[in-house]
Parts: C-alpha cells; sequence; structure tokens
C-alpha cells in the first residue's frame, strides 16, 4: 500500500484519494453511504410504523389497558389464554380460515385465467388489462355498499335471475327468489369471497402476467413442435413453470386473506352480523377495542393473528417454496 | 433464468403494493371504518335510537354505535327546517356558578345526521347564542362511527367539552373513566333535575351514584299501524295476535307485522308479560325463568306463526310499513318524521303498545345525553351549553319541530307524538340498565335470528345464551 500522505496529495486529475488506493474500494464505500441514505427513510419509517408497533402492541397485550389512563396492572399472558378460549374468536378464526381456504385457490384460479386471456395479442389487450384490473384500486367501501343493494332481497342479481328464468335452478339448491345473500348467515360469507374474489383478480392477474411473460417463447415452440395442444400446453408446460408465480400468489393471497375487515365490517358491522357469519379474527380485534373498550385485550388479538399468519407463510414455503425443478 | 420471474414478480408487486396501499384482503387502498357509509338506511333522529346491535339483520335506526345516518332517509316535514324560533332566554344563575359569567369557548360534538336534526340542533345554538353571547360554541359533526371515533379521542384526550352520550354506551363510558360527573355543576348552578322523566334520566346514573350526562331527549317504542288494513288497532296482545292472524294473506302483505329478531323491541314483549333480564336488585339473571321463557316463545311464535318477518337487509321496519309490506310495526318517534318526508300517503298512526299479561301499560324507552368529558379542555363553557340545551327553553328549541321528544315533563311535546309522551310516563330503560348490556342484546339476536333462519323456532337456545350472557356481563 501507498503510504497515505502521498494519498493527500491535491492531484490534477480526480479526487485526491484515487490515486493511491484501488478504485474498487473508494466506489463501494461511496456506494454504500449513498445506499443507505436512500433507504434511510423508508427504513426508518418501517422501524417505527410496522416493527415498533409490533413490539409495543406485543407491550400493551400483558397489560390491564384504560383507553383513556393507560395501563393498570400487569395481567401477563392472561388475555392470551381468554383469547383461545374464548368462543367468539373461536368463530373468527373459523370463519377467517373458511374465507383463506375458499377465496384463495379461487381467485388464483380466475387471476391466472384472465392473465392468460390477456397475455394474448389480441386486439384492446390494453382496455381488458385496465378493466379487470380496476376493481382493486376503486375503494373498496364503495364496491362493498354497491354489492349489498345488489344481493338484496330486491336486488339487481335477484332480478335479473328471475327475469333469465333461472329461479329454478337456484330453488333445487334451497334459495328462494328473494333470497337475502348477505342478511342469511348461511350465505353472507359466500357472497363475501365472490365480491373479493371479483375485485382482488385482477392484481392476482398482473402478478401471474409478469410470471407469464418471463417464459421464453421458445418453449412453447417446442411445445408446438412436440404437436402439443392448447390445454397440453397449458396443463404440462405453462402452468409447472408459474411454480414462482403460484407460490408468491397464494402467499400473497394468504396473508390478505387472513387480514380480511374491509367488507366484513361495511357488510356486517362491529358484531359481524348476522350471527357471527361475517366475523373475522380482524373484526374481532376491532370489536374488542371499540366495543368491549379492553385494548390489552385487542392488541394480544393482534398478537396471536401475526402467529398465525407468519406460521402459514413459513408452512407455504416449505412445502411450495422450493426451486422450481427444469 | 429462474432469477427472471422473481425480479419481474417482485417489481410489479412492488408497483402494485405500492399503488394500492398493500395489505387487506383486496389490495384496494384500504378504506378505514371511520368513512362509514351508511348502509343501512335511518331515520331521523339525533336523539335516541333504536339499538339494534348489527347482528339483528333489521336495521332500526341509528343502532347502539350511534352510526351515521348519513343519507337522511326520514328529513323531518317540520317546519324547524325553515322557522327558528330562538330568542334571547334569561340566562340561569345558580349559587355559586353563574353561566352568564362564563367567557370562551366550547366544542360541541355529536354524531352525523339528517339535515332537519342539524337544522333544530343549529336552530337551539342559535338560542344559547342570543342568552349567552360570551361563549362560543364550535358545532363538531363528528363524522363516522360516532362510538369509534368519541372512544379515539378519550383515548387522546382531546374529547369535545360537551357531546352526546348515547343511552347504550352510557354506562361503559362511565366506568372507563371518559365522562366527568355533573353533581357539583348540578348543585352550583342551581339546576332543577326534577322534571326530568326517571325512565330516561336513571339511564346516566353511574355505578356510584353521580350523574354522568342529562338526558337531552327520549323516544319510547310505540305501535304503528296502517289505518287502511287496520280499523281497530288493538289493545292487548291476545287482540293484537288476532288482528295479524286476520291479515295474513291479505292484500300485498308480505307479512302482518314487520319485528326485530331482537331485545331492542323483545324486552318490551317480556316486561309487559311479566318476564325480566335482571332479578329486582340486578345481581342475577331472571331470562331463564318461566315468566320470561314463555314470553320469548311468544315473540318467537310471532315469527313461527308467519305474524311477523324481520326486515330485509338494508331497510328497516318503518320502510317497510311505507312500501305496504306490513301492516304493524314497533317503532318510536323517529317513525313520523321518516313516514312524513319519505311516505305521505300512507295513512298511518301510532297507538299504545298493546298490553300484556300484567295488566298495565308498558314499553320501553331509549335516550341520549349531553355529557362532559373528563378531559375536556372547557368544562365551565361545556357547563354552560349543556344546562342551556337541556334547559326548558333550549329543549323547546330542540324538540319543537319533531325532530325528537322532550326528556322533561315540562316541555310540551310536539304535535303529533302524544303516545310517544304518553309512553315516557311508564316506559322502561330499553338500554343502559346494566353494564355489557351490548353483549346480552347480541347473544339474544345470533340465537334469535339462527332460530327463525332455521326454522327451528324454539326459545331454549335463546334463553340459554342470553342468560350465559347476561351473567357473564355481570360478572365482570
Amino acid at each position: 500500500m501507498e503510504p497515505t500522505t502521498q494519498a493527500t496529495t491535491p492531484a490534477a486529475s480526480g479526487p485526491p484519494s484515487v490515486e493511491s488506493k484501488p478504485a474498487g474500494r473508494i466506489g463501494a464505500r461511496q456506494e454504500a453511504v449513498a445506499g443507505y441514505s436512500f433507504i434511510a427513510v423508508p427504513m426508518i419509517m418501517f422501524f417505527v410504523l410496522s416493527i415498533a408497533t409490533l413490539i409495543y402492541a406485543l407491550y400493551i397485550s400483558v397489560w390491564n389497558w384504560n383507553i383513556r389512563t393507560g395501563p393498570l396492572n400487569v395481567v401477563g399472558f392472561d388475555n392470551y389464554a381468554k383469547i383461545l378460549n374464548n368462543a367468539l374468536f373461536q368463530t373468527a378464526v373459523k370463519n377467517t380460515v373458511y374465507y383463506a381456504a375458499i377465496w384463495v385457490p379461487l381467485t388464483m384460479a380466475v387471476g391466472l385465467f384472465l392473465a392468460m386471456i390477456v397475455n394474448q395479442k389480441i386486439r384492446g389487450r390494453s382496455f381488458f388489462r385496465a378493466a379487470f384490473y380496476f376493481p382493486a384500486i376503486a375503494s373498496s367501501a364503495a364496491i362493498t355498499t354497491l354489492w349489498i343493494f345488489i344481493v338484496a332481497p330486491d336486488g339487481l342479481f335477484n332480478e335479473v335471475r328471475g327475469a333469465l328464468g333461472l329461479n329454478g335452478i337456484f330453488s333445487l339448491f334451497g334459495f328462494a327468489a328473494n333470497q337475502d345473500w348477505m342478511g342469511n348467515l348461511h350465505t353472507s360469507m359466500n357472497s363475501i369471497i365472490i365480491l373479493n374474489t371479483w375485485t382482488t383478480s385482477g392484481t392476482f392477474m398482473l402478478f401471474y402476467l409478469a410470471s407469464l411473460q418471463a417464459i421464453s417463447t421458445d418453449v412453447y415452440e417446442a411445445a408446438a413442435i412436440d404437436g402439443a395442444g392448447a390445454w397440453q400446453t397449458f396443463r404440462y408446460i405453462t402452468f409447472p413453470l408459474l411454480k414462482p408465480g403460484h407460490f408468491f400468489v397464494a402467499t400473497v393471497g394468504v396473508i390478505g386473506a387472513l387480514q380480511l375487515f374491509d367488507q366484513v365490517y361495511i357488510a356486517g358491522g362491529p358484531a359481524g352480523a348476522p350471527v357471527n357469519s361475517l366475523m373475522t379474527v380482524v373484526l374481532y380485534l376491532y370489536h374488542s377495542l371499540f366495543s368491549d373498550l379492553n385494548p390489552g385485550y385487542a392488541a394480544a388479538v393482534g398478537i396471536v393473528l401475526f402467529v398465525i399468519i407468519f406460521s402459514a407463510t413459513l408452512i407455504q414455503r416449505r412445502l411450495f417454496g422450493g426451486e422450481p425443478a427444469w | 433464468m429462474v432469477k427472471r420471474p422473481f425480479v419481474l414478480l417482485s417489481s410489479a408487486a412492488l408497483l402494485v403494493l405500492v399503488a394500492c396501499g398493500g395489505g387487506g384482503a383486496s389490495p384496494a387502498p384500504t378504506i378505514g371504518p371511520g368513512a362509514s357509509t351508511a348502509t343501512t338506511p335511518h331515520a331521523s333522529t339525533a336523539a335516541t335510537q333504536a339499538a339494534s346491535p348489527k347482528a339483528s339483520t333489521a336495521a332500526s335506526p341509528v343502532e347502539s354505535a350511534g352510526t351515521s345516518p348519513a343519507e337522511s332517509a326520514g328529513a323531518s316535514a317540520s317546519p324547524a327546517a325553515a322557522v327558528c324560533n330562538a330568542t334571547a332566554g334569561t340566562p340561569s344563575a345558580g349559587a355559586s356558578f353563574d353561566p352568564s359569567s362564563i367567557s370562551g369557548s366550547a366544542e360541541l360534538g355529536h354524531w352525523d345526521s339528517s339535515p332537519a336534526e342539524n337544522d333544530a340542533l343549529n336552530c337551539a345554538l342559535k338560542g344559547f347564542a342570543l342568552t349567552y353571547p360570551n361563549v362560543t360554541v364550535t358545532n363538531t359533526d363528528v363524522a363516522g362511527v360516532y362510538n369509534d371515533q368519541m372512544v379515539t379521542r378519550f383515548g387522546a384526550h382531546t374529547p369535545p367539552d360537551v357531546f352526546y352520550v348515547n343511552g347504550d354506551t352510557a354506562l361503559d363510558w362511565e366506568t372507563q373513566t371518559f365522562l366527568l360527573p355533573l353533581d357539583d355543576y348540578i348543585a352550583k348552578s342551581g339546576f332543577d333535575m326534577s322534571t326530568f322523566f326517571p325512565g330516561y334520566q336513571d339511564t346516566f346514573k353511574g355505578t356510584d351514584g353521580k350523574t354522568y350526562g342529562i338526558a337531552k331527549d327520549g323516544n319510547t317504542i310505540a305501535m304503528a299501524y296502517n289505518k287502511d288494513l287496520v280499523q281497530t288497532p288493538p289493545t292487548t296482545l291476545d287482540e293484537l295476535v288476532a288482528t295479524a292472524t286476520a291479515l295474513k294473506g291479505t292484500g300485498h302483505l308480505v307479512a302482518p307485522m314487520c319485528l326485530n329478531p331482537g331485545l331492542d323491541r323483545g324486552l318490551a314483549f317480556l316486561y309487559a308479560q311479566g318476564g325480566s333480564l335482571l332479578s329486582a336488585d340486578n345481581k342475577t339473571e331472571q331470562i331463564d325463568t318461566a315468566a320470561s321463557k314463555a314470553a320469548v316463545q311468544w315473540y318467537m311464535d310471532l315469527f313461527k306463526n308467519g305474524l311477523g318477518v324481520v326486515a330485509p337487509t338494508g331497510s328497516w321496519c318503518g320502510e317497510q310499513l311505507g312500501k305496504g309490506n306490513v301492516a304493524i310495526v314497533f317503532e318510536g318517534g323517529w317513525l313520523k318524521g321518516f313516514m312524513d318526508s319519505t311516505y305521505p300517503a300512507v295513512n298511518w298512526s301510532f297507538a299504545e303498545m298493546p298490553q300484556g299479561s300484567i295488566g298495565k301499560p308498558m314499553t320501553i324507552s331509549y335516550t341520549a345525553a349531553y355529557g362532559i368529558g373528563a378531559d375536556s379542555p372547557n368544562p365551565d363553557q361545556g357547563w354552560t351549553v349543556l344546562q342551556y340545551l337541556t334547559g326548558v327553553d333550549g329543549m323547546k328549541l330542540w324538540t319543537e319541530g319533531g325532530i325528537a321528544v322532550p326528556s322533561r315533563s315540562d316541555v310540551p311535546a310536539p304535535q303529533g307524538f302524544d303516545v310517544i309522551t304518553k309512553g315516557a310516563q311508564y316506559a322502561r330503560p330499553g338500554s343502559g340498565f346494566m353494564p355489557g348490556y351490548n353483549d346480552v342484546q347480541k347473544a339474544f339476536s345470533d340465537a334469535f335470528t339462527a332460530e327463525v333462519t332455521n326454522g327451528t323456532f324454539s326459545a331454549d337456545p335463546v334463553v340459554t345464551a342470553t342468560a350465559a350472557a347476561i351473567t357473564a356481563a355481570l360478572s365482570k
């Protein structure tokens, strides 16, 4: 190494320090500083808004906490014990898991279907992409409200199926002509599932689109040469090659599904009407805080949900997250 | 080659999540609960509510959380919207508190309501400004779900100086130390509490016996019937069943009556037949007794025999009466404003609740009060406003247009509300008489709705669930 005194000699060309030290190292440090300063603000926000609030929630959850006066007395893990034994919480978990189990595969299927459609060179492709994606960016409150009116007993859906003469088929399943879809405890969650499938399929379509476009056309050409039909190409080529896409979409989907709140709150209120059929874990958290006025308990519900989602994600990663076998 | 999909996916995901604010079942921008889209049509009533927890499918006007009846389904056609008779009253003076000497500002918080109610409130506030010119009132419309918004403000130690306290949540707010006891102010100002109907005012007595709110208006449940279909209103429950049975299947009726599958109406029928939720000392549950069980089964049988139906989601019994789908409903004074403005052609009338086996008139009442927060920054100014709005002058301005019914016997009832006001003399509180009553209501209506939906129509599960909820609430 050159002695440092030479490094400080002012140079006619370039910064003094560059002359004596290997170029890679200086560049790396400057780059590092620049990089860290760019991400500093978002990282600080992330730590404060996500990590710190998580730790704070953990702290609150071991206290008996008054909304106005703050912590009252430590209750340790009492809140957690109460939660796991609470019938309403168990109903909330059941509803949430049911929702995730149905909605995730359904929306993945619809999203993939839409992605396959808009991936082709058809006219108006951009329009369709925008149209399919639109519900995802529209206000969920507005969409849910409209949906409630559509599925009302005298709403659009019942009237249209009556006009089309489909009531016979529906009555085979036990649905009256003026069925109250959202107000009946047996059909309310399914109504929400259908609503959310339509809303979120556009987002999943985008994810799948990215994956689809990553598959090189060579593979398709090879398949065509081998005489594969459209369905065979899809089943044996496209679908397996989408494995990273499937994993990503499924993970994001499950994480989102387990946090269902907006639609059930608007449709069923803070109590998850009718008869708790729309009570989900996040709604139960909300109910515990604003109706039962128990922040410690509500914080504990949040932590329990975090554990559930984290475990689900880890399990998914373990089962499906491997590299696709070429 | 494997990395490329991930890069593309991650970038797409990042873009999308950033654009949509991430998270949520549908990664659409999460609208906070504050943006309450009033999915249930509400009648005009800032004052009182038919405390129906959303668990009941019948959306009664303004449920216990005091959600905003943003779409004024019941803008009262009263002249109060056009005419405000506010004049400068005589400022009251107490022994050691003279409101006329107070100056400053006060923030008044109230839940979102119909334009007619906002007009009535503004009129009352105009009267206040003329009487107490030194106190400036900022009228804050707490938009969104009132209870949730207020709880947030209590937590932030910035409640308004004077605000609505719903009868349903009064006990909870008091136990949580959100409210300021008003006894000192009442004594020092010499505020006369003797003319308030006890059925209303008792709701705001805390567990320590102190007064935490002053009832600003009240409402009782009465029977409302279509005069074209029901010639003689029934006066007893037996007559009610007979009248309904005769009406079954006539004309365009979906059913003779529209009923709520919950205690928000059922309690009146329970009381009328000698049933009860609590023992006389309020220490034990009484829903699991022969009389109570029989009363619950009687109510259930109305559904079983097709005499009563639940209002469809998004509607409520008042609307069903207006639409002509039913002939008899049980609602409060809020029905009048709604019917006058939305279904003026319907020929209907209030009548007293039919009497049950106890042989005397019975109904339940709902009320709301003005209260002051424990952390309110300007309690003196808040009290000045409070004692005016609940005094004779202020309450007269608030109620004379028919928006609500007075909670004091020395303020005359507006026209057309005689039945409602008469009910105030014997009504028992429909909410706020025990801690955790919302949980009890929810347990009852969940079980009741399930029985009706599944077609089993048995009162046993309802009684069992309600008894458990009462015991749990009392033990907290």
